[in-house]
């Protein structure tokens, strides 16, 4: 039994991994999808483009430095049908955002592709979010 | 240069508006949708009418990245059945997807030069799609990059096609499903979003129905002997959607751009 549950974890577990989340225009490798972490700080620019609509953040980190974070999302169509818009926050707003981290350690973030939204909280109002 | 700008504006509303040869079936929405009966046909062919959104989510919202349906997810895209001519130019690929996928330079025309992703590439992506059938020429409209096809409802291919990054596109109505044969593609697309390569020998045959009111199959084979060893097929299923087709140009600019502030990133290891 243990078996078995195990297999279907493991096919699964596969499977989540080989159709990852498609971005639009290019997959994932940059980043680690199973780590979450949240960046609290404040809007340096929020840039609604294609190929995809990217949040600039300025935050500190546990030691005190500040950081410039460069957060990725899906392309502004997608988006939109998903409740945001290109006031959805602007220069100077408070942010709080769960992202998944790059590899490499540099402070860039996916937190949307066309599967999920996590959670972003600005000026004390969630966004739209989606879950996988 | 005014009026041509206005003819040619005028002559594209008319086609809009003329074009539905078929009695159009207006999108429905809501509740309204749910209460009709499927209804895929209209005059006796298939009506594709409406706006089609690729499922990503849900139950059947699988996402393929090659068409080889023993490897759907390109865990292994290196085991497609490639002749030694398309192994050899798939060595030197960089993916953006799969299994192979790296950000590391890929060299995907699209993502690196822009270039359209052509047929049937162009189906896995997350963007939409509509269809203006009239009894001549069935265009089809893709909301990514906003290109369109012309397939040809009354002729034959031209014996020796010029190659183009769409083909030569002819196509009938079998029963409920609308089908177009193309060739005389050029050979610089790839076939998936994992780099498969495919030749100017090309041969696509798309088979497209409505599975029900709500759902549209896009069936794709892939014919081409110098490049595959046998031919193959997969398909997608798009819903019916009332959200309306946005922009989602390729802009190299922009591309370039995101490129340098985003994914560049993630490659280089942050200065202390």
């Amino acid at each position: 039994m243990k078996f078995k549950l195990f297999m279907v974890l493991a096919a699964v577990g596969s499977l989540a991994i080989l159709s990852t989340p498609a971005l639009a225009h290019h997959g994932v490798a940059g980043y680690d999808m199973t780590k979450t972490i949240t960046v609290h700080g404040t809007v340096s620019k929020f840039d609604w483009s294609n190929p995809h609509v990217v949040v600039y953040v300025d935050a500190k980190n546990d030691t005190g430095e500040m950081q410039h974070w460069t957060i990725e999302f899906a392309s502004p169509v997608h988006m939109v049908r998903a409740g945001w818009s290109k006031s959805s926050m602007k220069t100077g707003d408070e942010i709080t955002i769960d992202t998944h981290p790059s590899r490499n350690g540099a402070p860039v973030g996916i937190s949307s592709t066309i599967t999920f939204i996590l959670k972003a909280v600005v000026n004390g109002q969630a966004l739209p979010s989606r879950s996988e | 240069m005014r009026i041509r700008i206005a003819v040619l504006i005028f002559a594209m509303g008319a086609a809009l508006a003329f074009s539905s040869g078929l009695p159009a079936q207006s999108a429905p929405a809501g509740a309204a949708a749910k209460t009709q009966k499927p209804g895929p046909m209209s005059g006796g062919i298939p009506d594709l009418s409406g706006i089609w959104d690729p499922d990503f989510h849900g139950p059947e919202g699988v996402r393929l990245n090659t068409w080889d349906p023993s490897d759907p997810f390109a865990a292994h895209p290196e085991k497609a059945p490639m002749t030694p001519w398309a192994a050899e130019k798939f060595k030197g690929v960089r993916p953006p997807f799969g299994a192979l996928q790296t950000f590391n330079d890929t060299n995907d025309p699209v993502q690196r030069y822009c270039d359209p992703p052509g047929v049937p590439r162009i189906y896995m992506y997350p963007w939409e799609i509509t269809f203006i059938q009239t009894p001549k020429i069935v265009y089809i409209l893709y909301e990514y990059t906003k290109v369109w096809r012309a397939v040809y409802m009354d002729r034959d291919h031209p014996k020796d096609p010029d190659t183009s990054w769409m083909g030569d596109s002819i196509g009938k109505y079998e029963g409920d499903t609308f089908v177009i044969d193309t060739i005389g593609f050029n050979d610089k697309t790839w076939l998936d979003q994992t780099g498969h390569p495919h030749s100017d020998a090309l041969h696509l045959i798309e088979r497209i129905r409505r599975l029900d009111h709500d759902k549209l199959e896009i069936a794709v084979t892939i014919d081409d002997p110098k490049a595959y060893t046998k031919t193959f097929s997969a398909a997608k299923v798009y819903k019916l959607t009332t959200a309306p087709m946005g922009e989602t140009l390729c802009a190299y600019s922009e591309m370039k751009e995101f490129q340098e502030n985003v994914v560049d990133k993630t490659q280089t290891p942050p200065s202390k």
